[in-house]
């Protein structure tokens, strides 16, 4: 679904993220974990849009999108939620989630899953995002994105700013929607709840890729398992 | 003193119908357009110049609302080209800067050409008595057709899935292309919307003073004071402000005389910025 090929990015010509190479079948769950400063936003940025790339190839559907503008490739079915979440803060609950589907007419059985699986939008429909709280927000970011019925979903840290046990739910409501059948791929620096989550993993260092593998193949790696499940 | 308050109303309808383009220019793509004013005047001049060729009064304000969306249009795909390449601070400025200048050109040539042109629109029937004063029915037509365009403005932004994509540009540009909005569309069917809405003003205007080749100045600077007031980017509050402004402004030039009265709307403008630095609604995120 999605193939990333010796991609290079960064900001006003120096690369963050170097020969970046990794891919994302249909129906997996792929993580990209790393620690801070080692590249994820960047890379993240640059898959989707808002970061145009140096070098490389990102083949999504057999199509490359590379270099394509981020309006471009939200409307091509790869949906990116980002840490800074990009809410509108006046608007309201139910704006956002109509408006995710843009320009499609809204989806009622998208719309009625999407409240089942965050019954806090449901609860909240008529107040404004700027007023809500981090958690609420961050469903918010994902029910906006789920509402396009998007067949890639990409997540960078969805756990940034959130208490533990809301971080766990919401890995819990990404979890439902994997076996629904949603293909995702996930940046985290909470190492473990990405990967009780997810089927692959890449670890990015310093910009480069250094591992990859099954997640039981990471976690039984003694340089992961030191440096990102705090294991001695 | 009331009939001071209700032309004072009259008056602020069109102030914030005229701030509501010049601040969702703003708003959404930190654009400032200096030459709003000769948007409505070049509109008005349509309208008077279709009327001479003996085209009929509804044609004629078509022809104007046309000729103000064009305007639009035309600004989006020729002169704002490359501001729309800078951001921030650089954008603002050369976008005040280029648009100053196309002010000037309009200003000049219609001064040259057509010194004495002006377009007044004589609606008939005589005066009709609201709250105890006489009001001309040119000043009511015009705060009809300005209310109805004000209460559309609301619907279309809140109801319309197009107008809640236009206001999440203006909410978060990131965050709108993230989910597939193009602002680039947004701002060139905004830039064509205020156009309009210029042409608008003018004509209703012109129903209770006449519109001539000198008034574009006094148009933008109106709409400046009002949008500044109102909040940068905040249509409701342009609104609010104005209709404010249009009282102090219709009061004090009967109390104290017209000049003063300008400059009491400079100062409540920059009381406005020391105090509430984004507008009477404005909150700070």
């Amino acid at each position: 679904m999605l193939e990333v090929n010796g991609l290079s990015a960064g900001y006003q010509g120096n690369d963050v993220v170097h020969d970046v190479a990794f891919r994302v079948d249909q129906g997996e769950a792929v993580m990209i974990i790393g620690s801070n400063g080692a590249g994820k936003t960047t890379l993240f940025q640059t898959l989707c849009g808002l970061l145009s790339p140096t070098s490389g190839k990102v083949l999504f559907e057999g199509d490359d999108i590379a270099g394509l503008p981020a309006e471009r490739i939200a409307r091509l079915g790869m949906r990116f939620v980002s840490a800074a979440r990009h809410l509108f803060p006046r608007m309201t609950v139910e704006e956002h989630l109509l408006l995710g589907a843009y320009p499609k007419k809204p989806d009622p059985e998208t719309m009625t899953l999407v409240l089942d699986l965050f019954p806090r939008l449901a609860e909240r429909r008529r107040q404004r995002a700027g007023t809500m709280s981090g958690g609420e927000q961050q469903m918010l970011a994902v029910g906006r994105a789920l509402m396009s019925k998007p067949r890639l979903l990409v997540l960078d840290e969805p756990s940034t700013g959130l208490a533990p046990l809301l971080a766990r739910a919401a890995y819990e409501a990404l979890g439902v929607l994997r076996e629904r059948g949603l293909t995702v791929l996930v940046t985290e620096q909470q190492v473990p709840l990405a990967m009780a989550f997810s089927d692959r993993g890449y670890v990015l260092e310093n910009g480069f890729i250094r591992l990859e593998g099954t997640t039981d193949q990471l976690a039984a790696n003694p340089a992961v398992r030191s440096a990102y499940l705090g294991v001695t | 003193m009331m009939a001071n308050i209700l032309d004072g109303i009259v008056l602020g309808l069109q102030f914030g119908l005229l701030a509501a383009g010049l601040t969702l220019i703003y708003g959404l793509g930190g654009v400032l357009n200096l030459g709003y004013g000769q948007m409505a005047v070049t509109s008005a001049m349509t309208v008077a110049f279709a009327l001479d060729a003996d085209i009929p009064i509804l044609p004629a304000v078509g022809l104007g609302l046309l000729a103000g969306g064009l305007f639009g249009l035309l600004l989006d795909l020729t002169l704002l080209r490359p501001v729309y390449r800078l951001r921030g601070e650089a954008r603002v400025l050369l976008s005040l800067l280029l648009t100053l200048g196309v002010s000037f050109i309009i200003d000049g040539y219609l001064n040259w050409r057509y010194p004495l042109k002006a377009l007044s629109l004589h609606i008939g029937g005589g005066a009709v008595e609201i709250l105890g004063v006489l009001m001309r029915r040119g000043s009511l037509v015009a705060s009809g057709i300005t209310l109805v365009t004000i209460t559309g403005l609301f619907v279309f932004f809140r109801y319309t899935s197009l107008g809640r994509a236009i206001r999440s540009v203006i909410e978060n540009e990131d965050g709108a292309r993230l989910i597939g909005i193009d602002p680039k569309k947004m701002l060139r069917l905004i830039l064509v919307l205020s156009g309009v809405l210029a042409a608008l003003v003018a004509v209703t205007r012109s129903m209770v003073a006449p519109v001539d080749t000198t008034s574009g100045l006094s148009i933008t600077v109106f709409a400046l004071i009002v949008t500044v007031v109102g909040g940068l980017g905040n249509v409701a509050g342009a609104l609010i402000a104005g209709i404010i402004l249009g009282i102090v402004n219709i009061v004090a030039a009967d109390l104290i005389g017209s000049y003063i009265s300008l400059i009491l709307l400079l100062v409540a403008a920059g009381v406005t910025i020391l105090i509430r630095p984004a507008g009477i609604l404005g909150v700070r995120e």
